[in-house]
């Protein structure tokens, strides 16, 4: 056996492997049998992670610094790092003050725990600077009074954490718990369960939400299929077109009550204020979507008296105004092409609560109210169909609810909802949302103020609906092709 | 399973203290441990190795 007094580091690994396992290690078990705050499944993996960093410096202090210890070493810590940071992103982002159990000096465990893997990483490799090549010979070693302390310490804390590991998780086949209770030494206090096996295995989770394209939604066009039944029909009155030469299929039209233009956006993000005869353009712009904030395809537009409010798949908003005195310079950056009359007033996005996770394609403008409106479109994870209202003054959420069906609408079956329903445009008027879903060719009216779904219609012979805009007593159905149906509302 | 993941921690560290000449079981009982450990943090996230934020 090689002497402790040849080899320096080996008391500082020693000295290491006794503060992990005395401090954090330690600490977690005090946490958990005197305090009563028990590790989630997610906890116990990162405790894992550090008694397994101590347990390859037992490994060192016994054999030397051998290539596989350090390689050992490294990837826990890097693993730990990552756990502590894929554990710590559930919480992260809450409001002030909303974590998971207590906080331990001013930060929650996870927190501790990234502080922790981050730390024994760049030990590691303070140890690895100052390794001397004579220090890594094989053969066992004498581990010295410290490391003999190191390990009958480690034999007594990890003795405690699986004493505590058999009471709150259980034997094998059970594993920890993502809500766990507190440490009991009565067994009828006991919770055993395998919870955390069952739910479905996904990389991103339920961020895996597919993006819709504003110009092709693929959905069932027959209204016939649709989750409502004995719809009345509204026949498309005519046909109109938008001759004005646009770069891209459209993805919203708008219309101005008061002046009569046209506001249209394209899936190239080409922005166009357009002659109430839809022949003219008077504006024109090309975002650049890669400056600043990330923009999804534009899938919406609404006038704001004279504000031409635009929105991305993604929720990201932009405001813009025609401006005659448009600072070309300024404007660079927001455009990649201009008319050179048109100004950024701002771009954000929005923040929803019931509509997180989702995506939309249509923003309407409720002038009574003075409150922009989105609806969202479902995804197979996210199975809602969500009005979001935000407030003109802040672009805040302002409020937001799932509506009713009114006593007068029937759906088709247990099962069905208007989840099913895509909507890809949206006009509000006199109170009323009136919204055009792609799926199944449905005009639904939704109620603003009672919030209730009080009529809808089938609408066929629509093909790939992206916006809606009302003109007097109609409503125009725009195509992504350019071409509008014009249908007459009862009630509008 | 924590519970048995801890014994197959004792029983490594009891092997480097107390019978150092079977470092080849206690290192395979340390990767044992390991992929116990990472399989039950999988387990815990359903999966999802990417946290629930944009990427």
């Amino acid at each position: 056996m090689t002497p402790p007094s040849r080899d320096p580091l080996r008391p500082v690994v020693a000295w290491a492997v006794i503060a992990l396992i005395a401090v954090p290690v330690g600490a977690a078990v005090w946490l958990g049998v005197v305090q009563g705050e028990s590790p989630c499944i997610l906890c116990w993996a990162q405790r894992a992670s550090m008694v397994l960093i101590a347990l390859v410096g037992l490994f060192v202090l016994r054999y030397g610094p051998r290539p596989r210890y350090l390689g050992m070493a490294v990837l826990l810590g890097t693993w730990g790092v990552f756990m502590s940071l894929r554990h710590s992103a559930l919480h992260l982002a809450r409001d002030v003050g909303q974590g998971f159990a207590a906080p331990f000096f001013g930060a929650h465990t996870y927190v501790w725990a990234w502080l922790i893997h981050w730390v024994v990483l760049g030990v590691i490799g303070v140890l690895l600077l100052l390794l001397r090549a004579e220090q890594t010979g094989a053969g066992i070693r004498e581990p010295g009074r410290v490391g003999r302390f190191a390990m009958a310490l480690f034999l007594v804390v990890v003795g405690a954490n699986a004493l505590q590991a058999f009471a709150t998780t259980g034997p094998p086949p059970f594993v920890g718990q993502a809500d766990p209770v507190r440490f009991s030494l009565n067994p009828r206090h006991w919770v055993w369960m395998n919870e955390e096996l069952r739910g479905r295995i996904s990389l991103r989770g339920s961020w895996a939400i597919p993006q819709p394209d504003p110009a092709a939604v693929d959905t069932d066009p027959s209204p016939a299929n649709g989750p409502l039944v004995d719809l009345p029909t509204l026949p498309v009155q005519s046909w109109e077109r938008v001759s004005a030469s646009l770069d891209g299929q459209i993805t919203d039209l708008a219309r101005d009550a008061v002046t009569g233009r046209f506001l249209a956006v394209t899936d190239r993000f080409g922005v166009y204020v357009l002659d109430s005869a839809l022949s003219r353009i008077e504006q024109r712009v090309v975002l650049d979507h890669q400056y600043s904030i990330d923009l999804t395809p534009l899938a919406g537009a609404a006038f704001v008296g004279d504000t031409l409010a635009l929105l991305a798949t993604n929720k990201s908003y932009l405001l813009l105004r025609p401006d005659p005195a448009a600072d070309a310079d300024r404007e660079w950056r927001h455009f990649r092409e201009t008319s050179g009359d048109v100004t950024e007033l701002r771009r954000s996005r929005f923040a929803t609560v019931r509509a997180r996770q989702m995506f939309v394609l249509s923003l309407a403008y409720d002038r009574q109210a003075d409150e922009l409106i989105t609806v969202s479109v479902p995804s197979p994870r996210q199975r809602r169909l969500v009005v979001s209202r935000f407030a003109r003054a802040d672009l805040v959420l302002a409020s937001e609810f799932m509506p009713r069906l009114a006593t007068n609408l029937v759906l088709g079956g247990r099962g069905r909802s208007l989840a099913e329903y895509v909507v890809t445009g949206a006009v509000a008027v006199d109170g009323k949302l009136y919204a055009f879903s792609a799926a199944y060719s449905t005009l639904l009216v939704i109620d603003l103020q009672s919030r209730a779904v009080t009529a809808a219609y089938a609408v066929p012979g629509i093909e790939h609906p992206a916006g809606l805009a009302a003109r007097e007593s109609t409503l125009l159905v725009a195509q992504a092709d350019g071409r509008i149906a014009v249908v007459e509302v009862p009630g509008i | 399973m924590e519970f048995l993941n801890f014994l197959i921690m004792l029983c490594a560290a009891w092997l480097v203290w107390r019978r150092p000449e079977k470092e080849r079981l206690a290192f395979g009982l340390l990767v044992a441990s390991c992929v116990l450990m990472a399989l039950l943090f999988l387990i815990g996230t359903h999966g999802s190795l990417v946290p629930g934020v944009n990427l």
